[in-house]
């Protein structure tokens, strides 16, 4: 993100096979190198209620590193505080967390909202743009 | 998040049109997506043909397009005028020269392009 109001790159990247963690940082060191951000929002799983894998959590703490050796600050907030945030409930659903930034960013991410997923199928991918969006705007939210 | 301007925000305005680089590559005239690719990842400068090409694909004014471009380039001809200014126009002060040190000052006080909307 660029300002409060303007979204400057979304979407998501697929890495399959060998060391995904490895690939998935070369990826994020592009995306660094050519944005050259000043911060990262990125999500909180040393909480207690996080439910990413060991992976993902490794990943992050990666992401974090590096982004310190960049010397880019790093802001780490759980899905519970953004839900807080954004639906006063922390229990909200990543859904309405959705619609709610679909309506905000109309030209960007309404085509990329997927259907409400049912009890028995796993996250659409699509739903990363949403998550990383949300981040992004509750530290513009705080920092305003 | 960005701290500065990027120089182009082609890839912005191209996701948002929904269009593919081959798409946008065939609205430009040329014959692939890497020209495109290149613009997008800022490894080189459009010409000017291609800039206009952009401009009537995205609706949207050159110096928004490319707004790094434009602030590095209008800092530069601020600067130039500025120089010009001070060097040039003591002498005289004719209307002919009144004239000219008003076109300089209002270059020189013109505000930077910052808003990516």
């Amino acid at each position: 993100m660029e300002g409060e109001n303007a979204l400057v790159d979304w979407g998501v990247k697929t890495v399959k096979g060998g060391d995904k963690n490895a690939r998935s940082l070369s990826h994020v060191g592009n995306l660094i190198a050519h944005y050259q951000p000043n911060v990262i929002a990125i999500e909180d799983t040393r909480t207690k209620s996080s439910r990413r894998s060991a992976r993902i959590r490794a990943l992050i703490e990666e992401i974090v590193i590096l982004a310190k050796d960049e010397n880019i600050k790093v802001k780490r907030w759980s899905r519970k505080q953004v839900n807080l945030g954004f639906l006063s409930d922390e229990q909200g659903t990543k859904h309405a967390l959705a619609e709610y930034l679909a309506a905000r960013f109309p030209k960007e991410l309404t085509l990329r909202l997927p259907p409400k997923r049912r009890a028995w199928e796993s996250d659409d991918s699509r739903m990363d743009i949403f998550n990383a969006v949300a981040l992004a705007e509750h530290f513009l939210r705080g920092r305003g | 998040m960005l701290s500065e301007h990027l120089p182009n925000y082609l890839l912005s305005h191209r996701k948002r049109s929904a269009l593919s680089q081959t798409e946008v590559a065939f609205l430009l005239g040329v014959q692939s997506g890497a020209k495109v690719c290149r613009h997008e990842r800022f490894t080189g400068e459009p010409t000017l043909q291609t800039a206009l090409a952009y401009e009537a694909i995205y609706q949207r004014p050159i110096s928004e397009l490319f707004p790094g471009l434009f602030e590095k380039t209008q800092r530069e001809v601020k600067a130039r005028a500025k120089i010009l200014e001070q060097n040039k126009l003591h002498s005289n002060s004719n209307a002919l020269t009144t004239r000219k040190r008003q076109s300089l000052a209002a270059i020189v006080s013109a505000k930077l392009n910052n808003q990516l909307s």
